[in-house]
């Protein structure tokens, strides 16, 4: 796969006069749903370097795939005076017949869809951006895409999802918030440095949360020596493996106390009676994450990295780095601040904003497309006994953005 | 007992270090991070608390300096040993006999003298931990706790005097809610020549962004937004603006009045129409976009910027203390319970076109989060000044925050708008060098 620089400008985007028009595409609209959280930025604004800013968009049109009772589609139309499409074509359009927005935010989260035998959600980001894609090419125009999360539960169509873009030299940004939101500390990998082992600590299902802990990680390794190189080979494994995986040294325990020390969201003791713990030290943690998952990552230059998803013992993500020449690990947690603010979100969409008001997308979708080929094949590995899984095809090279871009001002 | 009466004090290096630091006014702090060479062996600690269960303020610094906790990327754990302990109230919840069980080294006496003499003649720990705070304590007509902390600091300087010797003290908050106490244990101190450690966690939690007064900088107005009741939460928001406000140019300077707003007149203080300043205004504004948990004025939205007519819905009684610094800077803390559950702090400098704000996070105590961490750099500052002899912050500040404190309740009881306050145009420090926030 070739290698693509963060910054593409289509020339086909000339600057537009007055707000960008907007077309939502979600599959649902309901409260503390992504749509809501990340549509609304559009509508009512967002904090952002300590002012509140409305960005020069407006949205005009939308389209959600389901209507739950709890649907709100229907009320924010109204309170902002647009329409609510029964296609995603009619969306885009703005019920005329040619392309009629500057740019379209696809959140594909949340919504009742099926699973598939390895688990992962059945969200239909792939069918919608599709569609977006058919129309763009049907009237002879391109804008920019903003896709939330992973592009698809398969690698396949995640990659011609990016082939399309690239192909229609539209902007497209995707993926987690993680990437872009507050740490603490608020430090990065220095650009360039080697890095030795890195191992992740999250929570949550598959694949909805595994994949943000991913990407979080991923946003800091792509930064090592020689950019991205892509992965070579992937192995999950549950359970008591998890344990022995680490006794073997195919995990750091050192990372695991460095990540964990960042934590703020200890389970077990400090449930019971407020206690501090160091968790990474004795058999507590066993006791306590009756279910663990390791995610096991070997780059094509020879890094390794491992997610550990500890259900039961945090609620937090946290992430640890041996860089060579530095003592002590590099860690950090990835701060998701609660809800309803969900202040994450605001970073994100400010991105997705100066995108579509630039036309340039501030970093790369290659990052996601790895992450989610990733994803699919630590769970393919996960259905196949646990056995590592050789992965030609995530031979996905890139290079990430010099400048830290999660937020600090 | 007459201080004049007290035998000669063992003024110790520890001691003597200490009161450089932080007795003489308008000393200058020392960020001293390494342990003195000359303190021989693991410093032993007597912890003084109200109460110890799950969530107390006694429970979550105690136990830091005994279990150790996160820091910078390590699980780290105190150089320093908890070797006796007394507890004021033990109710339903206690954990006190727990933390027994699992150490060892660690003694329950029954009063506080014991404690500190540990069944020998002369004082026998090397420093004082009080956290009087939670537990079942009266509350007056005043809306006051009474927090025995200045009951506790007399019989801790009582046994200093009959023994001879001194060691470090910390206070946890605000030293008393009795403005007369408050100036009382710093002159203690002083006098008696210990180095004396106080107030919130919040001068030295995180903050998003990372963010400190530049050295030197000339400030035009700060403000702080935060939340919670009076003699309470209202100190940990006198002392975020304390703690970037004492580092602007001359340092600080005293407070010649405080004056103590409640009620719609809060508004009109924001709103330009009815006389109120665009800069605070800005400035509070800048405050609400730090914050994470900001209450939506529209249902069914999770995070909408509130107009003023939106606030004054979503808060029934909003406070307002308004801190007139004897340099002519004013500052304003803003108490808005109902519209946030954190605090922020935005200050305007001169020459910089820019409003600068921060929140002070308190990690740890969001939905989800467990562990208040904002404890941790509290707790690593006590074992700097237990390990090294020196505060490594002036006890001045938070001289000056309880004064504001206690002033602005007496107003808000007597329903009188402003004070003057001579006693606290004298409190005049200087902090300088490095900012003694966690951000790493």
């Amino acid at each position: 796969m070739k290698t693509r620089k963060p910054t593409d400008a289509p020339e086909s985007i000339a600057p537009a006069r007055g707000p960008k028009r907007m077309a939502i595409v979600a599959t649902v609209w309901k409260y503390l749903s992504h749509a809501q959280h990340m549509g609304d930025r559009f509508l009512v604004g967002y904090p952002i370097d300590g002012a509140w800013r409305t960005p020069n968009v407006e949205v005009v049109s939308l389209y959600v795939d389901q209507k739950p009772d709890d649907d709100q589609s229907a009320e924010r139309a109204r309170s902002f005076g647009f329409s609510v499409h029964p296609t995603i074509a009619e969306a885009l359009r703005c019920g005329g017949d040619k392309l009629a927005v500057d740019s379209v935010l696809v959140i594909g989260e949340h919504g009742e869809y099926p699973r598939n035998e390895k688990g992962q959600i059945l969200y239909p980001r792939y069918e919608f951006f599709k569609q977006i894609v058919a129309v763009f090419e049907a009237d002879g125009r391109a804008v920019p895409v903003y896709n939330d999360k992973h592009l698809s539960y398969s690698f396949a169509k995640a990659r011609e999802m990016v082939a399309d873009s690239r192909r229609l030299k539209f902007p497209m940004l995707a993926g987690s918030s993680l990437p872009v939101t507050w740490r603490l500390p608020a430090v990065d990998l220095p650009y360039g440095a080697v890095v030795e082992d890195a191992l992740m600590v999250g929570v949550g299902g598959s694949d909805p949360m595994d994949f943000h802990a991913l990407e979080a990680m991923q946003c800091v390794l792509e930064r090592r020596r020689g950019g991205e190189t892509g992965v070579r080979r992937v192995r999950m494994v549950t359970g008591d493996a998890v344990w022995r995986a680490g006794a073997e040294g195919r995990w750091s325990r050192a990372l695991l106390g460095a990540a964990l020390s960042r934590s703020d969201s200890l389970q077990g003791l400090s449930v019971k009676d407020g206690r501090t713990q160091a968790l990474a030290e004795g058999d507590e943690l066993a006791r306590i994450v009756p279910d663990p998952a390791a995610y096991m990552i070997e780059y094509n230059d020879g890094t390794r990295a491992t997610l550990l998803m500890l259900n039961g013992a945090l609620a937090d993500y946290d992430l640890a780095v041996k860089v060579k020449g530095r003592p002590d690990p590099l860690s950090m947690q990835f701060l998701l601040p609660p809800t309803p603010n969900v202040a994450y979100s605001a970073p994100l969409m400010d991105y997705v904003a100066r995108m579509i008001e630039t036309g340039r997308a501030a970093y790369p979708v290659e990052r996601t497309l790895l992450v989610s080929g990733v994803l699919e094949s630590c769970l393919d590995s996960r259905t196949n006994g646990e056995k590592p899984l050789d992965t030609p095809h995530l031979d996905v090279r890139y290079e990430s953005p010099r400048e830290s871009l999660f937020a600090r001002t | 007992m007459d201080p004049t009466d007290a035998p000669p004090l063992e003024f110790t290096r520890r001691a003597a270090l200490g009161a450089l630091a932080a007795g003489a006014v308008a000393a200058t702090s020392r960020g001293a991070e390494e342990p003195a060479a000359a303190t021989k062996g693991r410093p032993r600690i007597a912890a003084v608390v109200n109460c110890y269960w799950k969530t107390s303020h006694g429970q979550g610094i105690v136990d830091r300096l005994m279990d150790g906790y996160g820091w910078r990327g390590e699980h780290h754990r105190p150089a320093l040993d908890v070797v006796s302990l007394h507890v004021d109230q033990r109710p339903k919840g206690d954990l006190t006999d727990e933390r027994l069980a699992r150490h060892p080294g660690l003694k329950l006496y029954p009063t506080i003298a014991e404690a500190l003499t540990r069944g020998t003649g002369g004082l026998d720990v090397d420093g004082v931990v009080v956290i009087g705070e939670h537990g079942d304590y009266l509350v007056d007509d005043r809306g006051r706790t009474h927090y025995p902390r200045y009951e506790f600091f007399k019989q801790i300087v009582d046994v200093f005097r009959k023994t001879g010797k001194v060691v470090p003290v910390f206070n946890d908050k605000h030293l008393s809610w009795n403005w007369d106490w408050c100036r009382e244990m710093v002159a203690t101190a002083r006098e008696m020549n210990f180095p004396f450690l106080a107030g919130s966690s919040l001068p030295v939690t995180w903050r998003i962004p990372e963010f400190e007064t530049p050295a030197d900088a000339e400030i035009e107005e700060a403000v702080c937004v935060g939340y919670g009741g009076v003699d309470s939460y209202d100190f940990h928001g006198v002392e975020s603006l304390q703690c970037f406000v004492e580092r602007r140019r001359g340092g600080e300077t005293g407070v010649r009045a405080v004056e103590a707003v409640r009620g719609d007149d809060v508004w009109r203080t924001l709103d330009p129409a009815a006389g109120g300043s665009p800069r605070t205004k800005a400035l509070f504004d800048a405050c609400l976009c730090r914050s994470f948990r900001l209450t939506s004025p529209r249902e069914g939205y999770g995070n909408v910027f509130p107009t003023l007519a939106d606030a004054a819905k979503l808060v029934a009684d909003p406070y307002l203390y308004r801190i007139h610094y004897n340099d002519g800077l004013v500052g304003s803390v803003y108490m808005l319970n109902g519209l946030v559950v954190d605090f922020t702090v935005a200050l305007k400098l001169k020459d910089d076109p820019k409003v600068r704000s921060t929140q002070l996070y308190l990690c740890g105590i969001s939905p989800n989060q467990t562990l208040p961490n904002f404890f941790s750099p509290l707790a690593r500052h006590i074992e700097t000044m237990m390990t090294t002899g020196a505060a490594p912050y002036p006890v001045e500040r938070t001289l000056l925050t309880s004064g504001v404190v206690c002033k602005a309740v007496d107003l808000m009881a007597e329903k009188k708008r402003i004070v003057e306050t001579p006693d606290m145009a004298t409190i005049a420090y200087k902090v300088a060098g490095e900012s003694q926030y966690m951000r790493s």
